[in-house]
Parts: structure tokens; sequence; C-alpha cells
């Protein structure tokens, strides 16, 4: 809208050079990002035979839905094992998201409106945690799984993940309940709410934007991870999809239709997960590292 | 650094600007406020200070391959003369700087020219935005065998297309090449994080005043001098930033070449943290892992400082 208004008074400019260089980048940058995602539906639409071919079969000839059909039969052992892993997958990143919101709600809420000793100090060191490498905690996070007797547990996986979400969690929360004007809890205290019910009644409800992006991220977060996962568990059954689909298609020789079949499974939930609440996505992206 | 005890927030406490009451009468008073942060806490307290510790703690121990702990044997400084004597660690470093500030570089300037370019309202934004975001969404694991298979040496389709167009007459074996194989991870990796420079830079973006572009305008600058001089300044901030987050995503990155080289072949695409897990879990030192890890952790927390720095600013002139 402003840019109409940015717009009207120049007068009749005879190309906007910069206007065109970026619908070409644009273009550019589109098919490079697209590509690849094209190329795994059309190689999982196509037969071992088809896509083992030189040059390739730049479209299929013989499409076929036989590798999803496989995926999703119980009937058979492949299906079998991409639908527990799949189960598997689902579960823990749910657990994992709920326990982890629980856990930051109220986190995120004292590091924005109290102002405690250590506040400053604490709110550091729950940061500078996104700055560790997972492989950092590998070690001592396996042997401390060992010795809780989680190893091969969907336990260890879910505590793990707390690692990682819980100070992203907590750090895009605070972003939102700083949002939240105080004066709306003031007023509450002032018509006889205890701080707690403030929060419960008042603050709650207005950062539900803001729990349903700290949601979708950490799920996201959750259904991606893949090391310690992969360090974590070796029993087949209970395998989340990222390390499952690896164990699965490099046993023998690679079934590249099968694997892209896999893959585009794999994606589907969280890809839509992020079209239906893009808004939430971008925003919980952006919180804090912007500043009006 | 994350072991947050009472000691700790006592000795910080007077710097925050307490008047007249003691650091320990100003806990007692705030002892309700802990309560809200206690249950985060204590998970953090259990799997972030703990293996930190331990890793710093193990760092300095020569353990049995086995994981019997009790059995490690005290060597003082010796697995990080083991690392800095080592014959890889200059190559794997190498590789580390490549793969980090080529990433963050590519990343960064494409997200700003997207940025820049979807600024303007036009028709299909909304669905642009979404499409180019897709990639940073999905799983570095599938993204890592979809970029597998389109490198494949002799089925792949980047290698055909190439032959297609007259680039090359036969197929490029991308991912089995000394040279090609580092770039070529790099071109995934860029592909994957792009698109989150172009989300921060495009929020930076809706914070530079229109008016002062007008005024710009007006006064005659053309494109280039209206961003260099008006836009860019403004980006400062998240810029930096979105730098130091792509940095350590960078850094601390695994997957991508984990699942689509392990770190080959002969080590051209090794970087400290598929090292580290190799060391580790494939030859079981876990010592001389540690001791990696603690260097590593060093280059985090120097980034950590200044991306601290760069997002707090102001947060503490928030009414609270």
């Amino acid at each position: 809208m402003t840019t109409q208004a940015l717009d009207r008074p120049a007068p009749r400019k005879p190309i906007d050079w910069w206007r065109w260089a970026g619908r070409v980048f644009l273009t550019f940058l589109l098919i490079f990002t697209v590509l690849p995602m094209v190329w795994m539906v059309l190689t999982s639409i196509k037969s071992q035979f088809a896509a083992l071919q030189y040059p390739p079969q730049w479209w299929p000839a013989e499409p076929t839905l036989q590798n999803y059909w496989r995926l999703l039969d119980p009937s058979n052992s492949v299906g079998q094992e991409f639908l527990r892993y799949f189960w598997n997958s689902f579960y823990v990143s749910l657990l994992t998201t709920v326990i982890g919101v629980v856990v930051a709600v109220p986190a995120a809420y004292a590091f924005s409106r109290f102002r405690f000793p250590g506040r400053t100090f604490l709110f550091f060191t729950v940061l500078l945690r996104n700055m560790f490498p997972a492989v950092v905690f590998l070690m001592p996070l396996f042997l401390l799984m060992r010795w809780l007797g989680l190893v091969n547990t969907h336990g260890s996986l879910i505590l793990t993940y707390l690692t990682f979400g819980l100070p992203l969690s907590i750090w895009l929360l605070k972003g939102f309940y700083d949002n939240i004007p105080i004066q709306l809890e003031q007023a509450a205290r002032i018509d006889g709410a205890t701080r707690f019910q403030a929060f419960l009644y008042i603050v709650m409800p207005l950062s539900t934007p803001g729990i349903i992006a700290t949601s979708i991220f950490s799920f996201i977060g959750a259904w991606n991870e893949y090391v310690y996962a992969y360090t974590f568990l070796s029993k087949q059954d209970s395998m989340t999809l990222p390390v499952g689909i690896q164990r699965f298609f490099t046993e023998f020789a690679t079934d590249w239709p099968g694997l892209m079949a896999a893959t585009f499974m794999m994606s589907v939930p969280v890809v839509v997960l992020f079209l239906v609440l893009q808004k939430y996505f971008v925003r919980a992206l952006t919180e804090g590292a912007v500043k009006s | 650094m994350s072991i947050a005890t009472g000691q700790g927030t006592a000795v910080l406490a007077p710097t925050l600007k307490s008047k007249r009451v003691g650091p320990l009468q100003r806990i007692y008073n705030h002892r309700a406020d802990y309560l809200y942060v206690l249950p985060a806490l204590l998970v953090m307290l259990i799997v972030i200070a703990y293996p930190v510790y331990y890793t710093i703690e193990l760092s300095f121990f020569k353990t049995p391959p086995n994981l019997q702990m009790k059995d490690k044997v005290f060597v003082g400084l010796d697995n990080y003369a083991t690392i800095l004597s080592s014959s890889s660690f200059r190559e794997v470093t190498m590789n580390t700087l490549i793969w980090t500030v080529f990433s963050t570089l590519f990343a960064f300037l494409i997200g700003l020219a997207a940025a820049l370019a979807l600024h303007r309202e036009f028709i299909g934004r909304g669905v642009l935005r979404a499409l180019l975001l897709i990639p940073y969404v999905v799983s570095a694991v599938a993204a890592s065998y979809v970029w597998k298979w389109l490198y494949h040496s002799d089925f792949g389709v980047i290698g055909a297309l190439a032959v297609q167009f007259g680039l090359t007459d036969k197929p490029i074996n991308f991912l089995d090449n000394l040279h090609t194989v580092l770039p070529s991870l790099i071109v995934v990796n860029v592909w994957k994080e792009f698109s989150f420079a172009m989300i921060m830079l495009m929020a930076g973006l809706q914070t530079v005043p229109e008016q002062l572009l007008r005024a710009a305008q007006v006064d005659g600058a053309n494109a280039w001098q209206r961003f260099w001089h008006v836009t860019f300044p403004h980006l400062k901030s998240v810029s930096m930033v979105t730098v130091l987050l792509l940095m350590v995503s960078n850094f601390n990155s695994f997957i991508i070449p984990w699942v689509m080289t392990g770190g080959g072949p002969a080590g051209a695409s090794d970087i400290w943290i598929t090292q580290i897990y190799n060391i580790a879990f494939g030859r079981q030192r876990y010592g001389v892992a540690a001791a990696y890890s603690v260097i590593l952790f060093i280059v985090m927390m120097t980034l950590g400082y200044f991306y601290v720095k760069a997002l707090t600013r102001g947060d503490e002139s928030r009414a609270g």
C-alpha cells in the first residue's frame, strides 16, 4: 500500500531496471528452490527401472503410485516399518511440544515481567544454549540416559529435545509477552485478581498466537531432529522417521523412488503445518530480532 | 557457563541498579518470581549444565572405549595436544571455515536480494514467499537425500542437465570429487537456509521509514543510493543477528555433510562437527572428542557473546 503512494508522485519513468532485475532474480531463485522438490516428486512416481535410466525420463513415462502404496500398506514389512517410524516421530514431537510449552510459559512470563536479581544472567544462559552444537551434548547425554535407563526409549529423546526446544521457546514467548501491555494486568490486579489469576485469565488468552507459534517451532524442530535419535536409538521399532528411512533404504541397493516417496511423506506434515500457520511461523522466526 | 547457582545471582545482583536494598534482601523479596523459572531451570540444569560440565571434565581424561567411565585416566592437556598436532586438524579447520563463511555469505546475500525484491507488493507475493520458505522447513535429512539423488553420479538430474545443455560431455561426479564435494554441499546448505535470512530481512525492511525513502527520492537519490544510505543502515542490527545465527547454525551443522558424504571422500568434506562425531562414536575416543568439543565451545561462546549483545540492545530499558 505504501509503495503505491511512493510510486504515484514519480512521473512515468522509462524502465525501472531494478524492478526487472528483481523479477529475473526471483524467477531464478524460484527455479533453484522448487526444482529439487519437483524432481523428488517426479522420481517418487517412477518405478525403480524408470528412475535408473540415462538420460533420465524428464517426465515419467508410466507414472505409478506404487511406492506410496507400499509405504502406507501395513500388511507388508516396508509399510509396517514406515508407519511405525511415522507414529514414533509424531508421538515424540507432540509430547516434546506439549511439555516444552508448559514449562516455557511461566519462565518466559517471568523473564518478561519480573525484575528479580540474576534475571539478565539467567536469561543469557538460556539464550546461549542455542549456541551449543548438539554433538557437544551427545556424549554426556548418552551416558546420562544410560544411567537413567532411558537408552532406546522415547523418553530419552523427549528429554533431550527439551534442551534445544526450551531456550528457543522461552525466547520466543518472552517476545510475545513483552508486547502485551502491562496495564492490562495492572487493571486486573486493581479489580482484585491475584498475580496468578491475572496471568491465567488476562495474559494467557492474549498470548495464544505466541503459544501457537512456539508450538509449531518446537514440533517442527522435534520432527526433523536427527543427531540424537541417530545415536540414542538402535532398536528398529523405536526409531523416528529421519533415522528410520536411512536404515530402510541403504541395507540393500538404494531404492531411489522409494526413498523419494518416503522423504516426500516425511515432509508433508511439517510443510502442511507451516503453510496453514505460516503467519505465526514467520512471526516466531523474526520475533525479537527486529525491533520496531 | 550455564551453571546458574545462587552465588552467581548474588554476585550479579548489585549491577542491576538495586537501591539501598542488599542483594540477599532483593532475592528474598523476589522469591515468588523464581517459582516461574524453576521448572525451566531444572530441565536446563539436568540436560545442559551437567553435560557442559561433563564434557569439560572428560576433555582432561583418557577414556576406555567401552564407556566404562570409572576407568578413565587423567592426562592433563594431552587430548588438546593430540588434536592440535594431528595432521587432519588443519584441513578440517579449513573445511569448517570455508563451509561456514561461504554458506553464511551466500545465504545472506541471496536472502537480502530476495527480501528487497519481495518488499514491493505484487500478485502472488505471499505464495512466492511461502514456496521459498519450504526448504527451510523440511528436514535436513530429507533435503540431503533429495540432493544426493540430484547429484547422483550416473542418474543425477544435475549431471544430465549439464550434458543436455552441452556444459560437459559426461555426467559430473559431484560428491566423489575432492574439489567439487565441499562447494556442492554448500549449495545444498544455502538452498536450505537462504530463506531464513530472507524472512529476517523482510521483517527488518518493514522498519525502514517510508518517508525517508521518499525524501531521498525527491532529493534525487537513485535506487542504489537509497538502498545504501537509507535502507541498509536501518537493516544493520537485524543483519548482525541474522549473520550470527547463520554462522552458529553452519558451524554446528552436521546432517548435510554426514548424510550426504559422511565427511568423504578422503576427508574433503569433513568439518569439525562430523570429525567430533567420528572420533567419539566411530573411534570411541571420548576424551579427545570432548576436548575437540571444548575448542568448538570457545568459538561458539565468542559468537554467542556478540549474539547476545546484538539481541538485547535496549532490552533493559523496556518498561517492566
